[in-house]
C-alpha cells in the first residue's frame, strides 16, 4: 500500500489480464469446434451420398487410369496453365460459359419444349414477342416516344390473351408444319436475331446481317441433313442454335480479337475431348456400377428393376414447376419490394400500415413450408378449383412460399443504394420512375438476384407443400401443359426412399439426389454468373 | 407532392422580360423569397427569410453549422419536398412565378435549377452517361456528344478525362469526380446552379480549381453557393448573405460590404471567427 507503484511496474501480466485472457481463448476454441463440427458433418454427407451415388469402389483400377490420363490430367494440366495468365483465364471462363451454358440450354430448351408441346409454345411465343417487335419498330418511325415503355409489356399482354383466345382456331394449321419448324422459330431465329445484333453493334449493319443469315441458313442446313439422314431434325436444330452458334460466336471472337488469351478457348474443349475419349478407351474396362447412368437421366420411372428407373419427367417437371413459379412470383415480389421501399409513405396512416405490412412479410418468411402446401390446397384446389396436382398449382404454392424472401432480399439490395445518387437524380430533375430506372433498379440488380437464387434453390427442392397439394409422386410422362398433372424430383426421391428393394434406397435414390443437386447448383450458378456480369459493369 | 412521370414543358414563366439591349451586368432578380418559413416536424429551421438573388451573379451563403444554410437552398429547387416532415411558409418566386404553386411541377423546376451537393456523388456510369444523364432524362434531341464536350470543357475537366469518356465516374479522384458533377448539373443548360458546399470534401488544389470554375460559370449562370470558407465567399461571391442560429437571415449585401464592414456586430464576430 504504502510502495509507489511506477507506470512501468503496471505493464506486467497481472491475474485478472490472464483471466481475460483465457476467457478469451477458451471462446475462440468453442468457436473452432463449432464450424468444425457442422462442416465436418455436412463433408460426411456429402462423402456419404456420393460414394452411394457413384460407387467408386467397384470400378477397376484400369477404369481409374484412364480417366486420369485422359481426363483429369490435361485439363489440372491446363488450368495450371492459364491460372497464371489471366487473358487465357478470362477467354477459357468465356468459352466455358459458351459451352456448357449452350449445351445445358438446348437441352433444357429441347425438354421443355417438347414435353410442351411444340406448337403451342410457338404458338404463344410468337403471339406474345410480335406486337413489341411492331411497337418497337413503329417508335422508329416516330418523334413521340412517350408511350413506348409501357406500350411494350402491354402489347406482350394482349398478345398473349390473343393467342389463347385464338387457340383453337390457329392450332390445326400450324399443326401441318414439321415439328422442327417450330424449333427453328423459337430457338434458331432468336439466336441469329441475336448474334446479328451483336455483330452489327461492333462491325455495322452489314457485317451483322450477314452474320444474322449465315445461323439462320446454318439451321435449315442441318434440318435438312437431319431429315435426309433420317433422324428427327428437332434436337439437331435446337443443339446447333443454343449450343453450336454461341461457341462458334465466342471461338471466333476470342481468335479474332485477343490474341494473348485465344488459348484459352481450348478448356472446354479439352474437357469434353477427354471425357469422350476416356468413353471410348474404357468400353472394355470394368466401370463403377452407379446408378447415375443415362438411363436414370432419360427413363421414366420402374418401380421394379432399380437399373431401368429413370427420373426424366421428374426433372422436366421440376424444371417446368420452377421456371413457372419464376415467372409468377419474381415480378410480383420484386414490384411489392420497390412499392414498399420506394413508394410507400414513411409517416402517417399509410407509414404505419406499410410497416405493418413489411413486418409481416418478413414473418412470412418463416413459416414452415406445410403450411404453405395447406394454403395452395386451399387457394388452388378449392377456391380457384382447379384439378388435381396440376402444375399451376405447385408452381403458385412455390412462388407464394418464395414471395417473401423474393420482397425482402430485393428491399435489402434497394436500401443498400446510397441515398446520394437518388438525391442526384432528382436534383438533375428526373421524375421518381426516371430514377427508379435509371440509378436505383440498376444498383440493385446483384443483390436482388442473390435474393431470387436463395429462392429458387430452395423452392427446388421442396416436398411437403406438393405432398399436401397431391402432386403425384410418379408420372410416367412430363406435364403436357401448365394445366396438366406433373411431378417434381424431389417427391420421387421421397417415395424411393420407402421402396422396399435396398438397391432403390442405396442406389436410385443417392443417385437422383446428386442429380437434385446438381440441378440447383447449376441454377445456383446461372445466377450468379448473371450476377457478377451486372457487378462489375457498375 | 407531385412528382409527375410524364416529361413535362416546363410550366413556370422563365422569361425574365430583359431586353437584348441590355448590359451584361444587370440587377434582374431571377430568384426572391418571401418570407420563408421552413419547419422540420415541430422544429424551424429558417425563419422568416427574405432576399431577393441577382441574375448571374454568384451569391454565397455562409453562418454556422445547423442555421438553415442547406434548407434554405433545397427550398428553391423544392428538394425538401422529398422530406416528410419538412413544411414550407411563405414564397419562393423563380423568374416571378412562385414555385410552390399548385401548377408548378417540381420535377420541371429542377431541369431550370441545379444542384451540386457537398460530396461528390457521381452515378456508377461511364463518364459520358453521367454528363449525358440530364440530356438523356430530358428527351434532349439534339448532338449529345457535343453537348457533353462543351459541359466538360466548361467544368474544366475535358482535357483530363477525354480519352476514357467510357470509363466509370467512380474512378475519378474525388475532385474531378466534383468538376464531374458540376459538368452534369449544367450539360441540360440550367438557369440556376446551387451549390452546397461543393469543395469541402476536397484537398486545396482541387478546391481553388473549382473556385475558378464558378468565377467562369458566373457570366452565363446564376450560382447560389453555401460554404464555410470565409476566404472563398468573399473570392468568388458577388453578394453575400449571413444566417445566423435560429435560420434567420441576418445581414445580406455587396460581399465587399459585409466582409469590411459589415451592420451587424454578430456578423462581425461571426467573420471574424469570434464565434461559430
Ligand atoms: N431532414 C431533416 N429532418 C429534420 N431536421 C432537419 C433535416 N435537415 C435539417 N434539419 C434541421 O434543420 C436545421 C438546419 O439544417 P441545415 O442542414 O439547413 O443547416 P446548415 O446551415 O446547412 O448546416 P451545415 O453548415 O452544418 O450544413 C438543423 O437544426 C437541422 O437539425
Ligand atoms: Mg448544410
Amino acid at each position: 500500500m504504502a510502495t509507489e507503484e511506477t507506470p512501468s511496474d503496471q505493464l506486467g501480466r497481472t491475474t485478472a489480464l490472464r483471466l481475460q485472457q483465457l476467457k478469451g481463448q477458451l471462446f475462440e476454441v468453442a468457436l473452432i469446434a463449432a464450424t468444425l463440427v457442422g462442416i465436418v458433418s455436412l463433408l460426411v454427407l456429402f462423402a456419404q451420398i456420393s460414394n452411394d451415388a457413384f460407387r467408386p469402389g467397384t470400378a477397376s483400377p484400369a477404369w481409374f487410369l484412364i480417366y486420369l490420363s485422359t481426363l483429369v490430367a490435361p485439363t489440372a494440366a491446363f488450368t495450371l496453365y492459364a491460372r497464371r495468365r489471366p487473358a487465357v483465364r478470362k477467354t477459357n471462363a468465356k468459352a466455358f460459359a459458351a459451352v456448357f451454358g449452350g449445351l445445358l440450354l438446348s437441352l433444357v430448351t429441347y425438354a421443355v419444349v417438347d414435353s410442351l408441346s411444340p406448337y403451342d409454345v410457338f404458338i404463344y411465343a410468337a403471339f406474345a414477342s410480335l406486337p413489341p417487335v411492331l411497337v418497337l419498330a413503329y417508335d422508329r418511325t416516330t418523334d413521340d416516344r412517350t408511350y413506348t415503355g409501357p406500350a411494350v409489356p402491354v402489347s406482350m399482354i394482349v398478345g398473349t390473351g390473343v393467342a389463347a383466345a385464338l387457340y383453337d382456331l390457329i392450332r390445326g394449321p400450324i399443326g401441318i408444319a414439321a415439328e422442327w419448324i417450330m424449333y427453328f422459330g423459337l430457338v434458331t431465329v432468336p439466336a441469329a436475331l441475336l448474334v446479328a445484333w451483336l455483330t452489327a453493334s461492333r462491325r455495322g449493319r452489314r457485317a451483322g446481317s450477314i452474320v444474322g443469315g449465315v445461323v439462320a441458313a446454318g439451321g435449315l442446313v442441318v434440318a435438312v441433313a437431319a431429315i435426309a439422314a433420317g433422324v428427327n431434325a428437332s434436337l439437331p436444330v435446337v443443339l446447333f442454335s443454343a449450343f453450336v452458334v454461341p461457341t462458334s460466336y465466342v471461338v471466333v471472337r476470342s481468335v479474332r480479337t485477343n490474341p494473348e488469351g485465344r488459348i484459352g478457348v481450348a478448356g472446354p474443349f479439352i474437357l469434353l475431348g477427354g471425357v469422350l475419349l476416356g468413353a471410348s478407351l474404357a468400353y472394355e474396362v470394368k466401370s463403377p456400377d452407379t446408378f447415375l447412368t443415362p438411363n436414370l437421366l432419360l427413363n421414366s420411372w420402374d418401380g421394379l428393376t432399380a437399373s431401368n428407373a429413370g427420373v426424366y419427367p421428374q426433372i422436366v417437371g421440376s424444371v417446368i414447376i420452377v421456371g413457372f413459379m419464376a415467372v409468377l412470383a419474381f415480378p410480383v415480389g420484386i414490384g411489392a419490394a420497390v412499392y414498399l421501399e420506394e413508394y410507400a409513405p414513411d409517416t402517417g396512416w399509410g407509414g404505419r400500415l406499410a410497416t405493418l405490412l413489411e413486418i409481416n412479410i418478413s414473418n412470412l418468411a418463416g413459416v414452415p413450408s406445410v403450411v404453405y402446401g395447406l394454403l395452395g390446397l386451399a387457394l388452388f384446389r378449392r377456391t380457384l378449383g382447379l384439378g388435381t396436382g396440376v402444375v399451376v398449382s405447385a408452381a403458385g404454392t412455390l412462388g407464394l412460399l418464395i414471395l417473401p424472401i423474393v420482397i425482402v432480399s430485393t428491399q435489402e439490395a434497394l436500401r443498400s443504394v446510397p441515398d446520394a445518387l437518388r438525391q442526384g437524380s432528382y436534383g438533375m430533375g428526373a421524375s421518381r420512375w426516371q430514377t427508379l430506372r435509371e440509378v436505383v433498379l440498376p444498383q440493385a440488380i446483384p443483390g436482388t438476384l442473390t435474393g431470387t437464387i436463395l429462392a429458387l434453390a430452395r423452392a427446388i427442392g421442396e416436398t411437403a407443400p406438393l405432398v399436401i397439394i397431391a402432386i403425384a409422386t410418379t408420372t410416367y410422362s412430363p406435364p403436357s401443359g401448365l394445366f396438366s398433372s406433373g411431378t417434381a424430383l424431389p417427391l420421387q426421391i421421397f417415395a424411393a426412399s420407402a421402396n422396399a428393394k435396398p438397391e432403390f434406397r442405396h442406389g436410385v435414390v443417392p443417385a437422383a439426389a446428386v442429380v437434385l443437386l446438381v440441378l440447383m447448383l447449376l441454377m445456383n450458378a446461372t445466377a450468379i454468373v448473371i450476377r457478377n456480369k451486372y457487378g462489375r459493369e457498375n | 407532392m407531385s412528382e409527375s412521370d410524364s416529361a413535362p414543358k416546363i410550366q413556370t414563366s422563365i422569361e425574365t422580360g430583359k431586353t437584348d439591349s441590355a448590359p451584361p451586368e444587370t440587377e434582374d432578380v431571377v430568384i426572391e423569397s418571401r418570407s420563408l418559413d421552413v419547419y422540420y416536424g415541430d422544429e424551424q429551421a429558417l425563419d422568416d427569410v427574405s432576399m431577393e438573388i441577382r441574375e448571374r451573379e454568384v451569391t454565397a451563403l455562409i453562418g454556422p453549422s445547423g442555421c438553415g444554410k442547406s434548407t434554405f437552398l433545397r427550398c428553391i429547387n423544392r428538394m425538401n419536398d422529398m422530406i416528410d416532415v419538412c413544411r414550407v411558409e411563405g414564397d419562393v418566386e423563380f423568374s416571378g412565378k412562385n414555385v410552390y404553386d399548385d401548377n408548378v411541377d417540381s420535377v420541371a423546376l429542377r431541369r431550370k435549377i441545379g444542384i451540386v451537393f457537398q460530396k461528390p456523388n457521381p452515378f456508377p456510369k461511364s463518364i459520358r452517361d453521367n454528363v449525358a444523364y440530364g440530356l438523356k432524362i430530358q428527351g434532349f434531341d439534339g448532338d449529345v456528344d457535343e453537348r457533353v464536350e462543351e459541359s466538360l470543357k466548361e467544368a474544366a475537366l475535358w482535357d483530363e478525362v477525354k480519352d476514357q469518356l467510357d470509363s466509370s465516374g467512380l474512378d475519378l479522384s474525388g475532385g474531378q469526380q466534383q468538376r464531374l458533377c458540376i459538368a452534369r448539373a449544367i450539360a441540360p443548360d440550367p438557369e440556376v446552379v446551387l451549390m452546397d458546399e461543393p469543395t469541402s470534401a476536397l484537398d486545396p488544389v482541387a478546391a481553388s480549381k473549382i473556385e475558378d470554375l464558378i468565377d467562369d460559370l458566373a457570366g452565363e449562370y446564376t450560382v447560389i453557393i453555401v460554404t464555410h470558407n470565409m476566404q472563398q465567399a468573399a473570392r468568388i461571391s458577388d453578394r453575400t448573405a449571413v444566417f445566423l442560429t435560429g435560420g434567420r437571415l441576418v445581414e445580406y449585401d455587396d460581399t465587399a460590404t459585409i466582409f469590411e464592414d459589415p451592420e451587424h456586430q454578430r456578423v462581425e464576430d461571426y467573420i471574424t471567427g469570434k464565434f461559430g
